[in-house]
């Protein structure tokens, strides 16, 4: 129902005959406040905590509202400037009680599409173009995957939210492409990320005699509970470091294997056969032993990183091949489904003593 | 399911949202003041302060169940450094190398803050990972989009919000519902005039076989073209860039009901100029044939005698105008004062020897102006019938709560994203985003183990 009195004017002014129009609206009756019953004098019900609010929202709280282009608009600015420092926000931290998650940058939209066209163009490895880039493979493979969807929705037609990407990579900070050839890209995050593995967490007091050279392998060897290596052996791996990674990287099924029945596992490989990048490591070797041959450290690494993409091409063919030979197909005809049969064998050694082992037939269907 | 997930202001809760309530109570938000009290209630109230953030939505049971002691952790290697030795120096003499104070070791030692991952199960559920990767305003949104059937995982509809994203998956979410998410709310006279639009289209579909409506839709048109022959192609031209200019500019204390105006008054103007070329379907082509055929009708041309560097410079940015939409922002400009001025004063200068000519000369530097407002009136228009404000701007409040954790890469042009790996701790950072201090997240954690 509309309300009775047509102007607050009239209202007040019957109320008050003395005073102005001008003068009844008094400095604290902001708009919010102001009470849609016209003949009440008092100001509408807001909580003080709810005044607080707005006072603040419209106080310090005002330049989060909106951001500034090129520029992350995080609440920490505040507690910085509080204990006087800049505010100027070049510390992205969203929470101010925790230190210790940083709003990280995101890859740009030219960085990625260059991503993109190094790997599905000119037919780089993820491997190179992750070294190259300094971004992890992982994200690597996912911005592929990406592009490739943009420009399958791009093809078809369909609408994207070119707005929203844009207001976004306003607010986050950026990975910029270094656009000048003689630069180095700037790296996007780490790409050696050594995985905590959970044998290292136990602590173990290993006693070893003083003349020894305790090395990484041997520390893996002991936090698996493996046997020390033999003599001979560990002094090939003390000669031939990165033949011995090669090892273990180009066939990881040949690590040797220790425990019995359910704790039989892996023997832990030294950290650098672990991380994602163990070229680097042989890379670094190469420019320690020739300081002067930079020439020879390009060729070498491009040689590795050739033999690594073919090591791992035929281990997959040989994987697919195998299958293949394992699995009988039917296809039944005038039938949409084909039929895939494996045989499988019922044992100890696969089903364990009591028939109910994780790698039994039948597992995973109860 | 209810939404629970209130921001009172009495006792302050933070949420997984982007409200202004929220980043009020995030900006206030204190310690869970654990002082003076017994070690059970510490843990008590600090896993009641953190499962207000942390999977709300989720029920306690639910993530008892799911909670894990173990915490991923990763450690940066450097490659030299392992190249350098094999670590049998570290382990010498007495176990801790031969000499503990040698200047080899490294000095800062950053601890890692396991800590604060007690929750990272929590970041695997698609809800949460479509709210990380800025697709929806809060979880709780989130959560309706996935039931309502406009989020798929790896290209086939998900409709669990608490399915638990394994690394590599990929889930997109329907672009117009992230607009609408993350877009400013329409006003009154936006929806107003949603409504006027609806109605007219219903019409429309009615009066759809009537040979009248198009009959007079083509009398208007013509009216217009013989309005626009009276225009000289040159102040029409001139005219348009004035437009385009006060579009991109960048005052922000424009109003957005007056910024709106201008914007309607330049997509009018360049579908006037466009009305009279002689191909039928300019006005549905793509961004460049626009360009191309609006500069024609308007015999526009660059002007000629640019240093090459430039030019080049210029065409390169150009061509990632197209994948770029311009929003309200200014635009950024990369060129030096310098160059600007340089660039007009060729202008003028060229403009004076070309009197007598119809043709007018456009330099780069307005080229480019006039293709990115064309840009933007083709990637924002003004549409009354979207469910958020018209040209899409962010909503208020959005830039304090926007990043993208590490874990996820994220294509905002298709809103889709990736799940790289789980979430970890590294040396002095961890990727689980939790507004709580190490203190909280630990009595948390604590209270999660099973002896307590």
């Amino acid at each position: 129902m509309p309300p009775r009195i047509q102007t607050k004017l009239v209202t007040n002014a019957l109320l008050h005959p003395h005073s102005t129009p001008g003068a009844l609206l008094t400095p604290t009756c902001t708009p919010c406040q102001r009470s849609t019953r016209s003949f009440t004098s008092t100001p509408a019900s807001q909580t003080r905590l709810r005044e607080k609010m707005f006072e603040w929202l419209n106080g310090d709280g005002q330049e989060f509202k909106s951001h500034t282009p090129g520029s992350p608009n995080y609440v920490t600015k505040l507690t910085e400037r509080r204990q006087g420092g800049q505010g100027d926000g070049r510390v992205h931290r969203p929470f101010p009680l925790n230190p210790y998650f940083t709003s990280e940058s995101i890859l740009s939209e030219e960085l990625r599409n260059e991503i993109h066209r190094l790997v599905m163009v000119e037919k780089r490895s993820v491997r190179e173009v992750s070294v190259k880039m300094g971004v992890d493979m992982r994200r690597i493979g996912a911005v592929v995957r990406l592009v490739e969807l943009e420009k399958r929705w791009k093809a078809e037609k369909k609408p994207l939210a070119l707005p929203y990407a844009r207001a976004i990579h306003e607010m986050v900070p950026v990975t910029p492409l270094e656009k000048n050839p003689g630069e180095a890209q700037p790296t996007h995050e780490s790409i050696n990320d050594l995985p905590t593995h959970k044998l290292t967490e136990a602590q173990i007091f290993y006693p070893v005699s003083e003349s020894r050279q305790f090395n990484r392998v041997d520390a893996g060897r002991v936090f698996s509970g493996a046997m020390a290596l033999p003599h001979s052996e560990a002094e090939y791996i003390n000669k031939n470091p990165t033949e011995a990674i090669l090892r273990t990287t180009e066939k990881p099924s040949r690590i040797e294997r220790v425990g019995k029945g359910d704790d039989e596992h892996q023997v832990l490989q030294p950290a650098d056969a672990r991380i994602p990048h163990p070229q680097l490591v042989a890379h670094y070797r190469d420019r320690n032993e020739l300081p002067n041959e930079k020439a020879e450290w390009g060729k070498r690494y491009q040689e590795r990183l050739d033999r690594d993409q073919r090591v791992r091409a035929e281990r997959r063919q040989k994987r697919i091949r195998s299958e293949e030979e394992r699995t009988l197909k039917v296809r039944p005809e005038n039938s949409k489904f084909e039929f895939r049969f494996e045989d499988v064998t019922f044992s100890k050694e696969t089903a364990g003593a009591d028939g109910r082992g994780t790698k039994a037939p039948g597992m995973r269907y109860g | 399911m209810r939404n629970r997930a209130t921001t009172p202001l009495k006792v302050p809760k933070v949420r997984q949202s982007w409200s202004k309530y929220n980043l009020y109570n995030l900006q206030r938000l204190r310690g869970a003041g654990l002082a003076n009290r017994t070690f059970f209630q510490q843990k008590w109230a600090a896993r009641t302060m953190a499962r207000t953030y942390h999977g709300e939505q989720v029920r306690e049971s639910q993530w008892a169940r799911m909670f894990s002691r173990r915490i991923r952790s990763v450690v940066p290697m450097s490659a030299s450094r392992l190249a350098k030795d094999d670590g049998s120096a570290a382990s010498a003499g007495r176990g801790s190398g031969l000499d503990p104070h040698s200047s080899d070791k490294p000095t800062s030692f950053r601890r890692t803050p396991f800590m604060q991952m007690a929750f990272a199960p929590l970041e695997r559920r698609l809800d949460v990972a479509i709210f990380r990767a800025l697709f929806a305003s809060s979880t709780r949104q989130a959560r309706q989009f996935v039931i309502h059937g406009a989020v798929t995982v790896n290209g086939k509809k998900m409709r669990y919000p608490g399915y638990l994203l394994n690394p590599g998956d990929l889930f997109q979410v329907d672009p117009e519902r992230v607009m609408f998410a993350t877009g400013a709310p329409k006003d009154k006279q936006e929806r107003r005039a949603g409504r006027v639009a609806r109605k007219q289209a219903a019409k429309e579909k009615e009066q759809e076989g009537s040979e009248e409506g198009a009959a007079g839709e083509q009398q208007e048109k013509t009216e217009e073209v013989k309005e626009e022959e009276e225009l000289n192609p040159r102040e029409a031209l001139k005219s348009l860039m004035e437009q385009a200019k006060t579009i991109l500019s960048s005052d922000k204390d424009a109003l957005p009901a007056k910024r709106k105006q201008e914007l309607r008054g330049f997509q009018k103007a360049v579908r006037r100029i466009l009305s009279r070329s002689e191909s039928s379907s300019v006005l549905a082509d793509s961004l460049e044939a626009q360009f191309s055929e609006l500069t024609s009708v308007l015999k526009a041309k660059k002007a000629s005698g640019q240093e090459p560097k430039r030019k080049e410079h210029r065409a390169r940015q150009s061509s990632n105008e197209a994948a770029e939409a311009s929003s309200d922002a200014p635009a950024e400009s990369d060129e030096p004062g310098e160059a600007l001025t340089e660039a007009f004063k060729k202008a003028a200068l060229s403009d004076g020897k070309l009197e007598d000519e119809d043709v007018s000369e456009l330099t780069d530097e307005e080229f480019d102006v006039l293709k990115r407002a064309l840009g933007q009136l083709r990637d924002n228009p003004i549409d009354h019938t979207k469910p958020y404000a018209t040209p899409w701007r962010p909503r208020d409040y959005m830039s304090a709560f926007a990043f993208i954790p590490r874990y996820l890469e994220v294509n905002q042009n298709i809103c889709a994203a990736v799940y790289l790996r789980h979430p970890v701790a590294r040396p002095g950072s961890s990727e689980v985003p939790t507004p709580f201090s190490e203190e909280t997240n630990t009595a948390a954690f604590t209270w999660y183990l099973r002896r307590r």
